[in-house]
């Protein structure tokens, strides 16, 4: 089986679809000829064509609008967003023409937009954020935030095939860090499930995306001192694998949410409602957020250092959460 | 830039010249022969005034100059139309003046819920440009384009259950107004309720025809308030460079909302815009029908030949308020004078009664009636058909694999054989670690 980075595994995701079903094609900024800003569709021009690898000019309502559009003619596009920063050009497409499609007027919009996010990379302000809370907020559409490659090439696969709009989460810290053995046939990972990516006893710990990293290095280090860690991650934010969630937390009765989005209005709280209404009794200590701070994310090395969620965060929290 | 070689056999449909079934890109090269810098106009007239704001005593009030004594033109010839479509677009427009007569009845009987929005004065346009879209053709229409649904296979109830909220209304109670379509048989898009938005799609939608090998033309509107949006200039420049066959109608009405158009934009017309997404421009008188089939079609044609996008301005005005609580009062009275006189129903009456002799005045009323009658069919209909069961609010956010098959429209895209391979990854060229 060969070993395939992140993006090595999204572009085979994504190359896959459009050899198997001849309705996908691409479309975004400079990913025909340039193959991406992260040249995630290099090579996919000169195979599958620039009618169906197409370059856009700088218009992110555009580009959306456009999807949508040939979506309405039977049609699955991936759309391309350089950096998930610059969605917010295409917000009022994305929450207002697209999620609401369905419910109003029954015509589903199967399209994707995806694009990098995420930091730790000293992007600064506008190549560094976590979107994602504020389309998890619109019903009608799908949010996907994949950690290993595995997922990625599984989910991108299930978002192209799947009937509703979805916005696929790439982090860029993971997409050339994180190589492991992904399977060179058709598989899907289905969206709206969790994967418990390491089993444990004493607490649980429900991330996604990068942080699924940081929370598994917490646990190799607390193993060596008793402390069994549960990760979780979500792969999928919308919908939210409830269950999961509730079963981690009858398992460990103890729970660290951790994201790299900030604090407030960040998904943990709305998982911590969740663990409320399902598992209230199955607690033994409080629920611990562990977030980024609120402020936008700092460009400075150091300064992004101190912004986001750490290891030693991790560790910490997770002593004392055993400990209470 | 390359201009297009006109002996090159077209291979936009499903037939390419090169045998592999799929599209040689040279084909496809942009065709600057069509960029103009001068906007064709078909008006017989060219009124010409001023709205401005000026202080009257302790108020500050609009008030319009120029000369609002010309006379009303005759309707233009149309190159294209026969009698029998002439007498089809009159009894169109007839149904949709009756029809928003009928929902301002219904709404003074507290029988809508919510407002209701007019296109009174702009049922030419509304009616006679969607006439001109073929089967295959989709619409986008915008909130006062209600006769362009009724042209499109809708129906009279259908947009009164819609305003009174009923079960049976296209939604299904869920949006208001216009804001429906169908993306099987009538091909309309719905539109949301921020302006400009229709544009990218429609564009969209013609880009997916393309690729699975038909032009098409798409058609949507845009008022002078609404083209001041960004996502207007996006979806017009995308679909201009992209050389889709986007019809698009800016109905300057001189009015957004309580906004005259003298402050929402600099430029004389509208269609000048077309200069810069390098696309042709054509101006239209909004009240004569003729002039808008005329445009319509030869647009709709370009489009389906795969030319690209027009622009053509209709110049009219919206004569009541933005919606029914709005009785318009800041407009001032002798535009409101100057345009009745130009009523499109009217002229387009006078036309066929007068001047083509194509209906006697007993037709005509006997024509008349038979729009009254449908109607009043329509409306006892839709106010007999019952409200939502509360229930029906949930469900249908997401499409389930059980609730729509998706598959391509036009027939499945012809594209390079596959053959199968991963790409070989090189060099990144992002800088960041």
């Amino acid at each position: 089986m060969p070993q395939l980075t992140y993006l090595e595994a999204i572009r085979q995701g994504i190359w896959e679809e459009m050899e198997r079903d001849p309705a996908v094609f691409c479309i975004g900024e400079d990913i025909g000829i340039y193959g991406g800003a992260f040249k995630v569709t290099e090579g996919f021009i000169d195979h599958f064509g620039p009618e169906r690898v197409i370059d856009t000019p700088i218009a992110e309502s555009a580009i959306v609008g456009a999807a949508f559009g040939a979506s309405l003619t039977g049609m699955r596009p991936v759309a391309e967003f350089q950096f998930m920063d610059f969605i917010g050009c295409a917000f009022n497409q994305i929450v207002n023409m697209v999620a609401k499609a369905h419910y109003r007027w029954g015509a589903p919009a199967p399209l994707v937009i995806r694009g990098p996010s995420g930091g730790n990379v000293h992007g600064g302000p506008f190549h560094s954020q976590n979107p994602e809370a504020w389309f998890v907020h619109a019903p009608g559409l799908k949010v996907v935030c994949p950690a290993s490659a595995y997922d990625a090439k599984g989910l991108i696969k299930a978002a192209i095939r799947d009937n509703n709009p979805v916005i696929f989460f790439e982090h860029k810290y993971l997409y050339r860090r994180i190589k492991e053995e992904v399977p060179v046939e058709d598989y899907v990972v289905p969206l709206g499930r969790a994967r418990v990516a390491r089993e444990g006893r004493d607490v649980s710990i429900i991330t996604y995306a990068a942080m699924v990293h940081v929370a598994l290095e917490a646990a190799d280090m607390l193993a060596k001192e008793g402390t069994e860690l549960e990760v979780v991650d979500l792969r999928t934010l919308s919908p939210l694998d409830r269950e999961a969630i509730a079963q981690t937390v009858r398992k460990t009765n103890k729970v660290i949410l951790l994201h790299e989005d900030v604090r407030t209005g960040g998904i943990a709280g709305e998982i911590a409602a969740i663990i409320n209404e399902e598992a209230f009794d199955d607690l033994d200590g409080p629920i611990v957020r562990i977030t980024a701070q609120d402020s936008p994310v700092p460009f400075s090395p150091p300064q992004e250092e101190y912004f986001l969620p750490k290891l030693s965060d991790v560790v910490r929290e997770a002593r004392r959460l055993k400990a209470y | 830039m390359a201009k297009k070689n006109k002996n090159v056999p077209k291979a936009q449909g499903r037939h390419s010249s090169n045998g592999q079934g799929w599209r040689d890109p040279q084909l496809h090269i942009p065709s600057s022969s069509q960029r103009t810098y001068t906007i064709v106009d078909h008006r017989l007239e060219k009124p010409s005034f001023t709205i401005r704001q000026i202080r009257k005593g302790d108020e500050i009030r609009y008030e319009v100059t120029g000369d609002l004594n010309a006379p009303v033109p005759a309707i233009r010839e149309s190159k294209y139309l026969d009698k029998k479509q002439c007498l089809e677009i009159y009894r169109w427009m007839l149904l949709n003046r009756k029809m928003e007569t009928a929902l301002e009845n219904l709404y003074k009987q507290g029988k809508v819920v919510g407002g209701v929005y007019f296109g009174l004065g702009q049922e030419a346009c509304s009616c006679t440009s969607a006439y001109a879209l073929h089967k295959d053709d989709w619409l986008g229409p915008m909130i006062r384009n209600q006769g362009s649904l009724l042209v499109r296979g809708f129906s009279a109830r259908d947009i009164m259950m819609q305003y009174m909220a009923k079960a049976g209304s296209p939604t299904k109670g869920r949006d208001a107004s216009s804001h429906f379509g169908d993306i099987e048989r009538r091909n309309v898009v719905a539109p949301i309720s921020t302006l400009g938005d229709l544009i990218p799609v429609l564009a969209g939608v013609a880009l997916g025809a393309r690729l699975q090998g038909r032009n098409i033309a798409v058609m949507t509107y845009i008022g002078d308030g609404g083209q001041s949006t960004g996502v207007t200039y996006e979806g017009l420049n995308f679909a201009a460079v992209q050389d889709l066959g986007l019809v698009l109608f800016v109905e300057n009405n001189l009015w957004g909302y309580s906004t005259p158009a003298d402050m929402q934009i600099r430029v004389k017309d509208l269609a000048e815009r077309a200069i810069a997404y390098g696309i042709p421009g054509v101006i239209v008188d909004g009240t004569d029908a003729c002039q808008i089939y005329d445009a319509a079609h030869e647009a709709c044609e370009r489009a389906r030949r795969g030319e690209g996008p027009t622009l053509i301005e209709a110049k009219m005005m919206r004569m009541k308020g933005h919606a029914i609580h709005d009785a318009a009062e800041y407009v001032p009275k002798p535009l409101f004078e100057y345009w009745r006189k130009r009523d499109p129903i009217a002229r387009f009456e006078n036309y066929l009664v007068s001047v083509k002799k194509w209906l006697t005045p007993q037709e005509n009323e006997k024509l008349i009636a038979g729009v009254d009658r449908e109607l009043e069919a329509d409306r006892d209909f839709a106010v007999a058909s019952p409200m939502p069961e509360p229930e029906s609010a949930a469900g249908g956010v997401y499409c389930d694999s059980s609730c729509h098959e998706i598959k391509p429209k036009y027939g499945v895209p012809k594209v390079r054989v596959a053959k199968s391979g991963i790409a070989t990854p090189r060099q990144a060229a992002v800088h960041l670690r």
